[in-house]
């Protein structure tokens, strides 16, 4: 069976034609086209007419004799607000099913909504309000104070509401009249994290109609399968790596675009003794996003972020460090930029060096010794990714890199700014997602899970 | 229908998690909706947590005798993040050495705290007081909404 796969970025639309046979996957075929920001459809046709190499290419997808799938992450992807109560608490629970929904979190709001913060939601309206907040039988004045402010505002988007159950009558009541789904609570207990209800309700609301403001609604049209956003499909394709590949359970994927760093890492949590854990639990599965960590739009600020780690690397020396922040305004400006000298090179190794390491930093837990008539004791707060062994580099620049030294990079954020220590991995095994396929395969993954899986590690370049 | 939402948990740098375990099984059975938050617990997280539960009362347990420091501003606190009007009971080991327990009753009340109760407390006299405060301080929030 030949399955083609497409994935519409921001800058290109690529894609990748593959033989399935049985559980064994081959790619055949690449096309790249740049994305078309105006009408997605055309640079979209464009690369499948360019793999299928006929004018039937649409007729022999509808005719089941080609299997199609494919994502978008342009035109800003999924832009999601979240909105919680305590921040620690039910903002953390919305923040991470956001983002395990692919989405971009643009917003964040906990408490009671101010007059200012529903201006802040009327003028940058996300594509979904992720209304959370109470658990199941808690507090429900915060949520009905956040409700009625919502109720007469302009805020026109799609709104999940996924707080305290015992609110959601009297939510329905209050925003009815607006583009409302009402699912399960994303923490209906303490200790009991729900977010499935929440993702499958924004990824439903990307199909139905956040599709269609992209103009993604023409290409469902013409070839019968839909898309998804892109980091939703590689979050469940990391899932599927952690649950079919056999010494795969644990892992860490690092995402790095021009924009953006996204970490995903798959890991089952077991609490040592000597160590107490504080806070919610983990999920198996989880991603984070960094909007001011990347290559190139971000540059800027990724340089600015990582100042230390940079005036250091550079061992003060003011020369150098101006030659390598003014390296940084040329590829600000000029977002297509590659290196041909040494110099270059060396500089982009520095800026993927700190978006790895701050975007790992942001990601991983944190352990602290605390002293107590017992003796001392670890604890123990988010991720403990210490005894993770595994990391893939995926995104244009890691896939290139051959050389990159992940660990050495890790290991300059082994301490964190308040002192404590970061729970990251010491020294790992970096594999390289060299031909970028990671995106391609994890659309493929949606029709043929276990050939795509073993295919991605199969390709994986280990160094 | 369930009876009232209380936060439990072990204050402070105190990792003794058996009373805890004794103090969940008593107030479920007395029904009660606990959440327990187990040992090694901060102001900030029972707040938090009382806060986000929508819960009636806040019971702080410590046993390795820092409870004093541990427990100072806890009441403030409360006030300063919006969880007013909430019964604040206390119990344990709560001070180092011999002291007269009239003593140490008076310096958590003066923390704010409704009950202070000593390590050889009857738990049951607890969950009567805890069924009485937690219905008086409602009356009272009622009272206040409607006046």
């Amino acid at each position: 069976m030949i399955a083609v796969s497409i994935d519409i970025g921001s800058t290109w639309t690529k894609g990748a034609l593959f033989e399935v046979e049985g559980g064994d996957l081959t790619l055949k075929k690449r096309a790249i086209h740049p994305t078309t920001i105006q009408h997605l459809a055309i640079g979209f046709f464009e690369v499948l007419n360019d793999l299928l190499g006929s004018e039937h290419a649409i007729e022999r997808v509808r005719s089941g004799e080609v299997s199609l799938s494919y994502s978008s992450s342009a035109k800003g992807g999924l832009a999601v607000a979240a909105l919680g109560l305590v921040p620690s608490i039910t903002l953390e629970s919305a923040r991470v099913a956001a983002y395990s929904a692919g989405a971009k979190v643009t917003q964040i709001f906990s408490y009671r909504l101010t007059r200012s913060d529903i201006r802040a939601l009327e003028s940058n309206p996300p594509d979904i309000l992720l209304f959370a907040g109470g658990t199941d039988g808690g507090d429900v004045g915060h949520v009905l104070h956040n409700a009625e402010l919502l109720a007469k505002s302009n805020v026109a988007c799609s709104i999940v509401y996924a707080g305290n159950r015992a609110a959601q009558d009297d939510i329905v009541e209050l925003l009815g009249h607006k583009d409302l789904v009402v699912v399960d609570n994303v923490l209906p207990s303490l200790d009991e994290p729900n977010p499935d209800p929440a993702r499958k309700a924004m990824r439903d609301i990307f199909l139905k109609r956040i599709v269609k403001g992209k103009g993604l609604d023409e290409i469902i049209e013409a070839t019968g399968a839909e898309p998804l956003p892109t980091p939703y499909a590689v979050y469940e394709y990391a899932k599927l790596i952690h649950e079919k590949i056999p010494g795969w359970s644990d892992f860490i994927l690092m995402d790095m675009g021009g924009a953006t760093t996204d970490i995903y890492s798959a890991h089952n949590q077991i609490q040592e003794s000597g160590t107490i854990l504080r806070g919610l639990p983990e999920p198996e599965v989880k991603r984070t996003v960094e909007g001011d960590l990347g290559m190139r739009v971000s540059a800027h600020v990724a340089s600015e972020t990582g100042r230390p780690m940079i005036e250091e690397h550079f061992a003060h020396d003011a020369e150098r460090i101006a030659a390598f922040y003014s390296y940084i305004e040329k590829v600000t400006l000029e977002p297509d930029y590659l290196p041909e000298d040494q110099e270059g090179k060396d500089f982009d190794t520095l800026l993927a060096g700190v978006c790895a390491a701050y975007a790992c930093e942001r990601h991983a837990g944190r352990s602290t010794v605390v002293y107590t008539c017992d003796g001392s004791v670890d604890v123990v707060t988010g991720r403990d990714l210490t005894h993770v062994s595994k990391v893939i580099g995926s995104g244009g620049w890691m896939s290139r890199a051959s050389h990159f030294d992940v660990s050495a990079w890790l290991k300059l954020r082994a301490v964190d700014q308040k002192g404590r220590t970061v729970l990251l991995p010491g020294n790992v095994e970096y594999f390289r997602d060299e031909q970028y396929l990671f995106p391609l395969l994890a659309n493929l993954a949606r029709n043929f899970p276990e050939a795509a899986a073993f295919a991605g590690i199969r390709m994986l370049s280990h160094s | 229908m369930q009876g009232p939402t209380i936060v439990i948990g072990v204050i402070g740098s105190d990792c003794h998690a058996v009373g805890n375990k004794i103090l969940e099984n008593v107030f479920s059975r007395a029904g009660f909706n606990v959440v327990n938050l187990g040992v090694m617990v901060s102001q900030d997280e029972y707040i938090d947590a009382a806060i986000e539960t929508g819960a009636q009362a806040i019971i702080i347990g410590s046993i390795y005798g820092h409870g004093e420091i541990d427990c100072i501003g806890m009441r403030d606190r409360c006030i300063e993040r919006g969880l007013d009007g909430i019964p604040l009971y206390v119990g344990g080991n709560l001070v180092i050495g011999k002291r007269d327990f009239k003593d140490v009753e008076v310096i958590f009340m003066g923390m704010g705290f409704d009950r202070v109760f000593p390590p050889d407390v009857d738990l049951d006299a607890v969950c009567q007081f805890l069924h009485q405060d937690t219905a008086a301080y409602a009356k009272h929030r009622e009272a206040e909404a409607t006046a």
